[in-house]
């Protein structure tokens, strides 16, 4: 016992070194399992207060940005709007008022776009109705999907991750692909899994597919860049640009599918 | 002022400005520049081993808290003290340490507290980079990413240590 004390006295230094070590290295492997852990981020309440309050300083400075990215938003609703009007008058159904999709108005308070893995933290929770699973949305294309949730603040994955994943459709054609972040640059992502026969042109637009339930169907996700084909294999590559400016994101919306447990109830059925 | 409290000053500075500023430095995705580990270079030389290796962990895991990866930088900056008491030894050779309480860049001058910083920004990047690229990068994007950042970090802090230089009556950061 006395050597054992006189042992770990005397190389308190490298042990201690080691343990704080091996705590990191456990820590960090842990959070590599995105889905099943709670990320110490942004969702605490301390950092959270204080990200929120620097981002308010930012938000100042770009008043006049985001006024003019908001009247084009409205302008395009009023569009849209005026449509529907337009066709609800000429039919004698009643058009179906019963909406799936609820959005939930939210800021930016840290983003980050120049890591290997990046998150974003907004400032709505679980007491504003945020759900993990929730797909994210800003007024130009989508953002990402929602990861963890405390009380005031989630944090979302964004697509600028080398785990995020997501179904897309090319709108001309209506192939589908699917959408995920290799390339290290924040505003460029990859869609890949497209069959070799699919005809694509710089400029095509990628619109979000219907299969997924976290994203509404037809969103805009960004535009064809650059066609890579494989030499080899059925399967070709299509660099994107993304319609999201992930640098300047300030306001997005959750995205709430009414139904989604029963979805993912049903789904649990043929999954063992 | 007191010195406990001026540490503690700085170890909240120092974490603010890496995370609220210095993080959202964009130099075309390959320069991270990382500030915040001023604070363990300027500990007291004389500070006990285990005080140095805690305060570098904990100094890790408050910039783990904002960036969102637990382990990290706590890593990264904990083996850096380890190393601490060696670059010491090194870059000083046979001058004299006994008589200097903490590294003040007016005691040791600016070529010996650029190499000092060098050795110990080099050690730090080149664990960081390793540890985020843990399940994903290729190698030779972690060079290439220690080898834009670590300059950058230096230059970072030599600036902050000249700004912040010591006069003798007034005992500012």
């Amino acid at each position: 016992m006395y050597n054992l004390r006189r042992f770990i006295l005397k190389h308190h230094f490298v042990i201690l070194f080691i343990l704080l070590e091996v705590i990191s290295i456990l820590l960090l492997a842990r959070s590599q399992n995105f889905h099943r852990n709670r990320l110490v981020n942004g969702t605490n309440t301390v950092v959270g207060k204080v990200l929120e309050s620097s981002s308010e300083v930012g938000n100042y400075f770009r008043l006049s940005k985001t006024n003019k990215e908001l009247a084009e938003e409205n302008a395009m609703l009023r569009e849209q709007l005026s449509i529907v009007v337009d066709t609800m008058e000429r039919s004698y159904d009643l058009v179906d008022s019963d909406t799936v999709y609820e959005y939930i108005p939210a800021q930016v308070v840290n983003n980050s776009t120049n890591q290997a893995n990046n998150y974003i933290i907004i400032n709505k929770g679980s007491v504003d109705g945020v759900e993990r699973d929730m797909g994210v949305v800003s007024t130009k294309g989508i953002v990402g999907v929602v990861v963890d949730v405390g009380k005031h603040y989630a944090s979302i994955l964004s697509l600028l991750h080398s785990k995020s994943f997501v179904g897309v459709r090319f709108k001309g054609n209506q192939e589908l692909g699917s959408l995920r972040w290799n390339t290290n640059d924040y505003r460029h992502g990859m869609v890949e899994d497209i069959p070799t026969h699919v005809e694509l042109h710089q400029g095509d637009t990628v619109l979000t597919s219907s299969y997924s339930f976290i994203f509404p169907e037809d969103l805009m996700v960004g535009t064809v860049d650059e066609l890579q084909s494989m030499a080899s294999g059925t399967f070709n590559k299509a660099r994107i640009t993304f319609a999201t400016d992930f640098a300047t994101l300030r306001h997005v919306y959750v995205v709430k599918h009414h139904y989604k447990h029963e979805i993912d109830s049903l789904k649990s059925k043929f999954e063992p | 002022m007191n010195k406990t409290l001026l540490h503690i000053i700085r170890f909240v500075v120092l974490v603010l400005v890496q995370v609220l500023l210095v993080n959202h430095i964009r130099l075309g995705g390959y320069v991270h520049p990382y500030v915040y580990i001023l604070f363990v270079m300027l500990l007291p030389i004389n500070i006990s081993n285990w005080q140095l290796l805690l305060l570098g962990f904990g100094l890790g895991f408050c910039v783990d808290m904002f960036t969102g990866t637990p382990g990290l930088h706590a890593g990264a900056t904990t083996l850096m003290a380890f190393c601490r008491p060696g670059i010491l030894r090194l870059v000083s050779g046979s001058q004299k340490l006994e008589n200097v309480h903490e590294p003040d860049l007016g005691q040791l001058g600016g070529g010996w507290f650029l190499r000092y910083v060098l050795f110990l920004v080099v050690i730090h990047h080149f664990a960081l980079f390793l540890l985020e690229s843990f399940s994903f990068r290729l190698l030779g994007q972690v060079l290439l990413r220690i080898l834009l950042s670590v300059p950058v970090s230096v230059f970072l802090i030599m600036m902050i240590l000249y700004l912040f230089k010591r006069d003798k009556k007034n005992e500012a950061l």
